[in-house]
């Protein structure tokens, strides 16, 4: 290939991925910029681009309650609920996803295939057809509008996938490992946590992120359950500020940041881990 | 082996049992209320259609349908083109393309109601940079209201859902076109074909079943997906973005039409249930070697 065309193929494809890579980066990059406006720069045309005197004001105003004009949530509250309902239930479906999908992968029994498969079809019924229902059952069991109501929901929603991810790596894991460990007298559990379980440290990390993501982002269910305040997550602080402002596009801006901030910080440090499961999430949704 | 057996449901039960509880359970709850006549909120006698009735004879039930149809079909055909086109672009070797293939998936972790709140920021009305920039360089007349229109809110909200949905669908495809054999293009080249030709008769033929199988998966995302339409415009205006989501929401929690609502969750069910079997009829040949390890 001689230079030239080279250099217009370069150019090209440059070109596209900054395109791309505004079109991904922008819509956040701007509700973030939004939250260090005053609300009359939020207000005023032309629109400035670059905050005019860049403020904290916003961020201030969510977490004093000085500030909170009985209009705000009591941010800090909702940070602590969405961080026990998010690290709470990712524990529980990490627990009892290993010893599901240890069964799964490594023992025989009637039905195995069949009850795995039932499990996974289950979780693609989701969304807003079982609103009602789930509704209906959580008042019944008194669960409505408690956090442990919905850490156990989670889980629920939250097990068959992790399940899943974490029987497909135990079955690439050697059985031979654990036979010699077998007989050299170790019992199956034994087996199982000394020997195989280290080894499928990444799959329980990817399970572990994938639902810690999905549970902090999660807002019908919670926001059908929860009544209270004090109860209330992150996700339905943020989406509260429909209701209550209508051009304070700064309190949206920082709140958003907020609850973008933790799932940000596991994409980027847990990239490899993410991807791993990445077609695997495909099946999950 | 005896002792594995036991030890195996023992330790599979609690999954089983947290799946029975909170989706079956509820699945089959939401079908027996639908059948069930609700008056004032009380249950007044199982084995009636009069909520599948009451619900066809509302007007905005066939608007729904509608939006739903836009919603799904429309957002489905675009996640899969644009991810095809974004996708093909990534399979291109070079440090900039590897970037971005970690980037693109942004989008598709942050939570929706994240989203949500940042294109309506976009969109806004008045002081939308959206807006404000086709109006300014010349493009519109005046600031267009995206979320106010009736005739624009459905398909804005498909757009939207776009760039939410179709990064995952570009990664799939960027890798399923990544694993096309190069010998393959290499020999098309040899042949004369164009780029275009070569991606069309080589590419396309050999991603067939990621293709498929990725389009099924995105209706079935897009159909379960809820907060992103409810937040953005919580079905209006006038009911015009109002998408079977939004519907039974509305239906269920604000309206307390539980007979209404719970017979458009039985038909959002058996919608999802279709798709759900096509996926497994496009999978059968990769679930019956699952099952045969």
């Amino acid at each position: 290939m001689n230079e030239t065309p080279r250099t217009f193929y370069w150019i090209g494809l440059s070109i596209i991925g900054l395109v791309i890579a505004l079109y991904i980066l922008f819509p956040i990059f701007w509700l973030f910029l939004a939250s260090f406006k005053t609300q009359s720069e939020l207000a005023q045309l032309p629109i400035s681009f670059w905050p005019e005197s860049a403020t904290l004001d916003a961020y201030k105003a969510l977490f004093s309650p000085t500030h909170q004009k009985g209009q705000l949530l009591d941010w800090p509250r909702l940070i602590g609920n969405s961080f026990f309902v998010a690290i709470s239930s990712t524990i529980l479906v990490v627990f009892f996803g290993t010893l599901a999908g240890y069964a799964f992968a490594r023992l025989h029994f009637p039905g195995r295939d069949l009850i795995l498969g039932g499990l996974l079809v289950s979780r693609m019924f989701q969304g807003a057809a079982l609103l009602l229902p789930t509704y209906r059952l959580m008042t019944t069991l008194g669960l409505q509008d408690s956090t442990i109501g919905l850490v156990l929901l989670y889980s629920a929603f939250g097990l068959p996938f992790a399940t899943w991810i974490i029987a497909s790596s135990l079955r690439e894991i050697p059985r031979e490992l654990e036979e010699s460990a077998m007989m050299d007298g170790a019992s199956r559990l034994q087996s199982m946590a000394m020997v195989v379980l280290p080894l499928a440290t990444p799959a329980l990390i990817t399970a572990a992120m994938w639902h810690f993501v999905g549970a902090w982002s999660e807002f019908a269910f919670a926001s059908i359950l929860l009544e209270s305040n004090e109860n209330k997550t992150v996700t339905i602080g943020l989406a509260s500020f429909v209701e209550l402002f209508t051009l304070e596009f700064q309190f949206v801006g920082a709140a958003a940041t907020i609850v973008a901030l933790p799932i940000m910080l596991v994409f980027f440090f847990g990239q490899r881990y993410f991807t791993r499961g990445l077609l695997a999430g495909a099946v999950k949704g | 082996m005896q002792n594995d057996r036991l030890l195996a449901y023992f330790m599979i039960l609690p999954v089983v049992i947290a799946v029975l509880a909170f989706v079956i359970g509820p699945t089959y709850n939401v079908g027996t209320l639908s059948l069930t006549k609700i008056v004032m909120g009380q249950e007044r006698g199982f084995g009636t259609f009069s909520n599948f009735t009451a619900l066809t004879a509302d007007p905005v039930f066939w608007l729904v349908l509608k939006n739903t149809a836009i919603w799904i079909l429309g957002g489905t055909l675009l996640c899969v083109l644009v991810g095809l086109g974004v996708g093909a672009f990534l399979s291109v070797d070079s440090r900039l393309t590897t970037g971005l293939r970690a980037l693109i998936l942004l989008p598709w972790v942050l939570p929706d109601v994240v989203t949500a709140m940042a294109w309506k920021w976009m969109l806004h009305g008045q002081v939308g940079i959206i807006g404000q920039t086709l109006e300014t360089t010349g493009l519109t007349e005046e600031t267009i209201s995206f979320l106010g229109d009736p005739n624009l809110v459905m398909w804005t909200l498909v757009v939207v859902l776009i760039w939410r949905k179709m990064p995952l669908v570009a990664l799939i495809l960027c890798a399923a076109i990544r694993s096309v054999p190069d010998d393959q293009i290499e020999a098309a080249r040899m042949d004369g074909a164009t780029a275009f030709e070569r991606f069309r008769f080589v590419v396309i033929p050999n991603i067939a079943f990621s293709l498929t199988a990725v389009t099924v998966i995105s209706m079935i995302w897009i159909t379960a997906e809820f907060a992103l339409p409810w937040i953005m415009t919580g079905g209006g205006p006038a009911n015009s973005s109002q998408i079977m989501a939004t519907y039974i929401y509305q239906q269920s929690f604000e309206f307390f039409n539980w007979g209404i609502a719970s017979a458009m969750s039985v038909i959002n069910l058996v919608m999802l249930a279709s798709i759900v079997a096509l996926y497994l009829y496009i999978n059968r040949r990769s679930w019956a070697s699952e099952g045969s390890k």
